[in-house]
Order: structure tokens, then sequence, then C-alpha cells
């Protein structure tokens, strides 16, 4: 059996506190083929990806590479053994150029005067130039990475795994970030690796991914390892059964919107961010009582800039927003969040709750200051309490200590459930949702669109702004797509399709994206 | 997920476990500062057993000059009350001090500038007050009074430097040290200086915040009225960041400004509010040594008191009521070391190396506590990255 497998691990078992995050799982991987990891977040896959990297080790198991076994200690003795990693979050420097990004840690050195030994840049570039053309990466070396785009960003990410001759490369859910286009040139790079001999493990909740490009793809639920398939032989519909463990609907259940009197108006907007840059230009539009109006865009469009403007986190230069008729353009953060503006934040953890406080006193961050928390300045502890403890019962946050958890301790996905509640909470007339099921398990994810579609029938008004397509293709009556800064459609949800809406996010105009095929998933 | 999780949240179950996450916690928060003041005292105890005295004899005569142990004999109109009284009297500006510490730390500001404040504070109220004829009932509310309101003032500019113009507070309270030491020892020096000791003037006996030599049975005692006041701050300081809306406030700050901004608190307001307190504080701190326990100032000299206070309100985890314990801990080495160098043959000095290896130990510990909880917190983050 050895020489048929380059990686095999065997009777893998992690445990994490509190959670057993791969139970016995065994996988065989071929030289040369594309190998599918799928499965729901939680399901084990990362975990048993940065085993395979040297970054846990296994608590039971071997893993063998080209038939013999080895003991990974360290990324570094990973990348030793030609095993490369690109991570779901970029390992980069963000003010060094593509080349110094690639070659750091193993750079090519001259020696300055004879004896000084020094980075030799020009080498390197070179270096990286020829290479990023043998696979067709295009990068420009000199570009600094702060300035090129997230696909580029994966590309320096990928080349840096080649530069350092890795022969398995992992894939941890390469395509979360990416807009439909770059996911198609990406898949193709993959396949190209591959057919340079390449062995690729592939990360991924996306069926559609896998059926287009592995050869073969386990799937994990919960920590075990349900089954092993041949792509080719086996539906998506199947593939996702096995990975959720249930049927599943591909459809969020939502009634037709019947829409009221417009309770958000932009118009005009432009801001600049702190550096300075013109990050929403010219912005306008409206949402009314019972609509969701979601913003479609890769990320760092303007479109988390828009919900901070609104919010009052961000200044406005020029244009205006009207809440309900009345102008809060400039009014403070407080004021707006009385005058009925929910916000459920990107950032959670910066700027969703103070991660070192209790859960009671996160769960009254918008109004530990009206009574009953609080009364001529003194807080009413009981009333924290009382408060959390139906907040946790009715949103199901589950933690350590209840009420007094620190914050900090509860798992991201908890910590969420909080926001959300709270906000919902707050039976705002308009609620913001800024990407609000990042990082969730399907569980969760469908518990809070449900809450959010459960607002919208309330008569609500609800921004939702998100990088997933398939949220806004599932949960938007409107959809706006944004691509640097500029709104460049606005439109019912269902006269578009998730193509077209691919197409406007790269800022193609018009004219074209009304030939994209149509279709999402299957 | 979790389901394991879910029973933390069942009714019947939460109220143990909060008192337990109480005591937790509690335990959590004591028991670093305990461990760094054992290893110092054992390390101390070495040096001092390498210098030729018997360790214990020289702990137990530092309680013993600090009148918390009795002494052998004693001078004409003095016992162990007197020798007491006068450690109150010397550690009470410390707690005003490391308080001051503690609120502007916890609403995320470091404040260097105690001394300066001390120092700004304890000088007005000594031109203003010590050198007039006013009587006792309202000279030494006044003092207090001043103290505060210059201290007050000299924060509130700190806050203000950082919250208009983005000023870091470490850079502008250290500038502001230097400017009150020599902006005080130019006055002093010019119009108040003693021609004898080379100090200011003597506080007028009225405005003194201690009563010096106060008549007790066939004692004499100098009794520190400052003590209550810093009792009474203890608690109020305790009050506002447990009990009040603007605690609450401040505290977001201190965690996280971006999440406090975010819930609609006014950034700028709290930080200007918090190192307002924090040199009410100072202020406070200022005028009980200034005009309590010295009743003059040097001139050209910057308090240690104010740099010491950052340790030890560390070593007190920037909690109010275990800034009375570190306060009275360090208080007691430096008060008894005088004591112990005669009784048991120890220098003073020591005395200072032992203070010294405990604030390392406890800054250390901080350092050591921060890893720790980096360490847990990056496994958690691991595992949820896994989610």
């Amino acid at each position: 059996m050895a020489e048929e497998y380059i990686v095999e691990m065997r009777h893998i078992t992690k445990r994490f506190p509190g959670i057993v995050a791969n139970d016995d799982v065994t996988i065989q991987v071929r030289k040369g083929e594309i190998y599918a990891l799928l499965g729901e977040n939680g399901a084990g896959k990362s975990t048993l990806m940065s085993m395979l990297f040297g970054m846990y080790e296994p608590d039971e198991g071997e893993i063998y590479i080209r038939g013999e076994k080895v003991k990974l200690e360290s990324p570094n003795h990973a990348t030793r053994l030609n095993i490369g990693m690109v991570h779901q979050h970029f390992k980069l420097v963000s003010n060094y150029t593509v080349a110094e990004n690639i070659v750091m840690g193993m750079e090519p050195v001259k020696k300055m005067l004879g004896f000084l030994p020094v980075v030799d840049l020009k080498k390197a570039n070179s270096e990286i130039q020829a290479l990023s053309e043998k696979y067709g990466l295009a990068v420009n070396p000199t570009d600094v990475i702060e300035n090129i785009n997230v696909s580029t960003q994966q590309r320096v990410e990928i080349l840096k795994m080649l530069y350092r001759e890795a022969e398995i490369l992992i894939f941890d859910e390469p395509t979360a970030v990416l807009t439909p286009q770059e996911i198609d040139f990406l898949l193709e790079i993959i396949k190209g690796l591959r057919d340079n001999g390449k062995t690729i493990i592939l990360i991924t909740h996306k069926l559609e991914e896998i059926k287009r490009i592995a050869d073969r793809c386990a799937i994990l639920n919960r920590g075990k390892l349900i089954d092993v398939l041949n792509v080719a032989d086996t539906s998506t519909k199947t593939m996702a059964n096995l990975m959720v463990g249930r049927e599943v609907s591909f459809e969020t259940e939502k009634k037709p919107a019947g829409f009221g009197d417009t309770v958000l108006e932009v118009s005009g907007l432009n801001v600049y961010n702190k550096q300075n840059f013109h990050v929403v230009r010219d912005v306008s539009f409206q949402i009314r009582a019972g609509e969701i109006l979601a913003i479609a865009g890769v990320a760092g469009n303007g479109q988390v800039e828009i919900a901070d403007a609104i919010a009052g986190l961000m200044p406005v230069r020029s244009g205006k927003i009207l809440l309900n008729g009345e102008d809060i353009t400039d009014m403070p953060i407080r004021e707006r969040t009385l005058k009925g503006i929910s916000y459920i934040p990107e950032d959670r953890q910066n700027y969703g709750v103070v991660m070192d406080f209790t859960l009671s006193e996160n769960l009254a961050l918008k109004n530990y200051f009206k009574e009953p928390f609080c009364k001529k300045g003194m807080l009413n502890r009981r009333a924290f309490e009382e408060n959390s403890g139906r907040l946790i019962e009715k949103y199901d946050i589950r933690s350590g200590q209840g009420s007094s958890t620190v914050v900090r301790s509860m798992s991201g996905g908890n910590q969420q459930k909080a926001i959300v509640g709270r906000e919902i909470e707050l039976a705002s007339p308009f609620m913001i949702f800024v990407q609000p099921t990042r990082g969730l398990d399907i569980g969760a994810i469908e518990n809070i669109h449900r809450q959010m579609i459960a607002e919208r029938d309330k008569g609500r008004a609800i921004l939702l702004i998100s990088l997933e397509l398939d949220e806004i293709m599932d949960c938007a009556d409107t959809i706006a797509v944004i691509y640097n800064g500029e709104i460049q459609k606005i439109a019912p949800a269902d006269t578009l399709t998730a193509n077209q809406v691919g197409e406007f996010m790269m800022g193609v105009n018009k004219k074209q994206a009304v030939n994209g095929k149509g279709g999402r998933g299957e | 997920m979790k389901p394991d999780r879910k029973q933390g949240n069942q009714p019947e179950t939460r109220p143990e476990r909060e008192s337990a996450g109480r005591a937790h916690r509690f335990w959590n928060a004591v028991k670093i500062p305990i461990l760094a003041i054992l290893i110092s005292l054992v390390a101390a105890g070495v040096i001092i057993a390498v210098t030729g005295s018997n360790p214990f004899k020289a702990y137990y005569a530092l309680l013993q000059g600090s009148g918390l142990a009795p002494k052998s004999s004693y001078a004409n109109y003095k016992s162990m009350l007197t020798d007491f009284l006068s450690y109150v009297n010397y550690f009470t500006p410390m707690i005003f001090a490391a308080l001051a510490v503690a609120v502007a730390l916890r609403a995320g500001l470091f404040n260097i500038g105690v001394s300066g404040q001390m120092l700004a504070a304890g000088f007005t109220a000594t031109v203003l007050v010590g050198y007039s004829h006013l009587n006792a009932v309202a000279a030494k509310p006044l003092v207090l009074l001043i103290g505060m309101a210059v201290g007050g003032l000299a924060g509130a500019l700190v806050g203000f430097l950082k919250y208009r113009f983005n000023i870091n507070e470490v850079v502008s309270t250290i500038m502001l040290n230097y400017i009150f030491q020599y902006v005080v020892s130019f006055m002093i020096n010019t119009y108040y200086v003693d021609p004898v000791s080379r100090q200011s003037k003597e506080v007028s006996p009225a405005s003194r915040l201690t009563l010096m030599d106060t008549p007790v049975g066939n004692l004499k005692i100098d009794i520190p009225l400052g003590i209550l006041a810093a009792l009474l701050a203890v608690v109020l300081v305790w009050i506002l960041f447990d009990r009040t809306k603007l605690g609450y406030e401040l505290k977001a700050v201190g965690f996280s400004r971006s999440a406090a901004r975010y819930a609609g608190i006014r950034v700028g307001k709290c930080m200007v509010l918090s190192m307002t307190i924090s040199g009410v504080l100072a202020g406070l701190a200022g005028v009980t040594y200034y005009l309590g326990y010295m009743g003059s100032i040097q001139p050209k000299v910057l308090l240690n008191t104010g740099f010491d206070a950052i340790a030890v309100s560390l070593l007190g985890s920037n909690n109010p009521f275990g800034i009375i314990f570190s306060t009275m801990l360090i208080s007691l080495i430096g008060k008894g070391s005088t004591y112990m160098r005669s009784a048991a043959g120890v220098d003073t000095e020591i005395a200072s190396v032992i203070t010294g290896m405990i604030l390392l130990f406890s800054a250390c510990s901080a350092y050591f506590r921060y890893r720790m909880e980096r360490k847990k917190r990056d496994k958690e983050q691991t595992v949820k990255e896994e989610k």
C-alpha cells in the first residue's frame, strides 16, 4: 500500500477542551489528484489539515508522507516535506512587496562588498517572475501587498508555497473571499497545478466547486469521517445530505415581501476613510419598511463604510442620511441608536462586544443607560442579570458561566448570537446586518437568516451587507451591487442572477452583464 | 455544536456557578500578587542571611517598626499605637496615589504624572492655605478641596490633550512632571524658602492634615486625618466602577475604545473624565503628603510615590480594596526599615531591595498573567477558527 498514497493519515483523533475535533479519521490521498475535504463549519476539516501542516499534533493516530511514517513538529517541518498550505486568512506582511513576502524566510542572499550578506531582491524578483509565468499565476513581484486585491494576494500565497517547492498543496476554503469570476479563475489554476503533478487537498463547504474540479471527496461531519466518494459518480445532493447528516433544502423560507413607507433614505453619500481615500462615492438608495436591501460586493469596496456612516461611526463628507424623514447625517451615535438603528457590525470582536465585559454587561451595551438598568447614574445589577437571562434563553446563547461569563471566553458563534439578540431586542425600525453569519456553522446561519427575515416580516427595514453571494441571493428583496465605492446596480432580487451580480461586483458594465448565465448552486 | 456547554444556562445551576465564578475570580486576582510577595520575601531573606543577619528577625523588626508588633522598649510618649499611627500617616498618600493610577488604568490610560500632580496640588494648597491664618475648621477642608481642584485640573489637561490633539498621555504627564517640578522649586527658592532647612517654610498647624504630636494620655500621637478620606476614596472608587453608569462607560473605554464608541459612549469625554478623577486623587495624595505627612516641600525633588504607586496599583490588581493591602505592605517595608537597622542590624537599603523585588516580581507577574491569558486565548482562538 505504501507507494500508492502520497499522504496517509490513519486513525487520527484530536480533542480540544469540550469538543472532539477529529474522531478516528483516516484519509489517503494519491499523488497528482485533487482531494476535497467537505464538511460544515466545525466538522474538523481545518483541524485535520492543521495536523498535516504541523500546527497541531494528533492525540492519536499516525501520519505517513510518501509511505514514510512522520511526526510533524512544526509548519517548517511540513515545508521541508514539501507540504504547503494556503490559509483562509492570508499570512502576508501588508507593507512588503509581493516578492519580499514570497521569499521571506528563505531569501536569496548575496554578499555586499564581498562579505556583508544582504537579500538579493533582484534575483528574488526574477525568480518569482519566472515562477508566476510557469504556473500562470499573474503577479507583479514589486507590487506592495496592501495595494493589490484579494485574489492577487491569494496568488501570492500560492506562489509562496510553490517557491518552497511544495508538492502537496493544502487550500483552506480558498474561494470564500472571491467573486464568482475570480473563483472560476482560481479553480483553473488549481487544475493547472494538478496537471503539473502537484497533489491538491481542498478544504471547502461549497459543493459546486468540488463537483467541478475534485477527483475524490472525503466528507466529514462533527469530526467523523462519513464517506470517501468518487466525485464523478456522486450527485451534489447526495454530498450535501451526507455533509449535513440530514435532508437539506437549498432555499431559505421566505414569504413574499410587503413593502411599507421608506424608512431609510441615503442620498449622494460620500465618505472618505482615515487615509483620506474616497471610499464611498455618491451612493444613494432607499429602504422601505419590510424590505431587505442587500449590498453585494467584494470585500473592501466601501460597503462597510456605508454601514459605519449610517450608524455614525464614520464621518460623512457630503450627502444626506434620513431616518423616517429625519436628517441624522451629523447626529451622535447614541442619538441615532435611540432614533431607531440597530447595528450588527462586521468586526464583532472589536466593535460588537467589549470582550472583557461579562455577557450580562454586553447584552445591555446599547441600553445600559436607560431604566431599568440605570437610575440616576447608578446601575441596577439585577436588571442586567434579568435581561441577560431572558436573552440567553431566547437566543440560545451558550456559555460556560451564564450571565457572568466573560465574553472573550465564548465561541465566535455565541458572541454573534449575543450581538444579534441584543440588536434585535432594541426593536429598531431600521437594522444593519454586516456579515452576520461569517464564520458560523450552517445551523447558526439558518437561525440568523430566519431571525432577520422575521424582523423584515414585522415591518423593519433591513440593510444587509455580505460577501457571501448565496446569502444575498437567499435573503434580499432588493440587491445593490457596489464596486469601488459606487453602486453599480440596484434592482429587485428576482430580476438578477448570481452571475450577473458577480459581474457587477467586478465593475463590469451593464451591457456585458446581461449575457451572464443564470443560476447558482446547481 | 456543544451540548455539554448548555447546562451552564439552566436556571437551577446558575447561582452556584456564579458564586463559584466569583470565588474563582477572587482567587485569580490574588494568587499572582501573593506569589510575587512570597518569592520576593524568600529572595530577600537569602540576601539578608548572606549579609550575616537573621532574616526572620529582620522581618519581625519591620513589623515592630510599623507598630504591628510590640517593640521591647519604647521612648517617652511613644508606644505601639504611636508607631502604628505614624505608619498610617506614612501610607495615606500612597493609597490616593495608587487609586489615581488605578482609575486611569481602568479607562485604558497610563497616568505617570501622579508625582507632578501631587506636587502641583501640594504646593498650591501650601501657598493658599498653609501660609494663611485660617482656623483649622476652615483650613483643613479647604486644603482638601484645593488639592482636588488643582490635581483634577492637571489631570483634565492631560486628558484634554489626549482627546483633542491625540497626545500620548505618557509623554504629556512626564513633561508636565518636569514643568511642575521646576516651576514649584523656582517659586519656593524665590519666595517661600526656609533658610535653615532649605525647604519651603512649614505650613500652619491649622492647615495640617495630620494632627502632629497630639497629647493623648501619656502619649504624643500623630493623628492622620487623611486616612479617613483615603478609605472613603477607596469605597467611592469601588462604587464608581462597580455600580455606576460612568464606571461602566470608563471600563468599556478601557477595554475597547472601538466597541465603546460603537455603543454610543463618548470616548473622548470618558478619557478626559477618567484623567480628571485620577488627577483629583493624585491631588489628594499631594495634600496628604505635603500638608499631612511632611508639612513642607523640598524643592527640585519629585517624589517616588507617584511612580511606586503604579506598581502598588498593579500589585493590588487595580482593585481599590486590593490597593489598601498592597499599599500597606509596601509602606510597611519603608516605614519599618529604620527600626530594622537598629534592631536587626540590617541596612535600610535592604528594605529598598525588598520593595524593589516585590514590585519587580509583581510587574513580571503581570507579564506572566498576560502570557498565560494570551496562551489560553490563542488556544481558544484556534479552536474557534476550527468552527
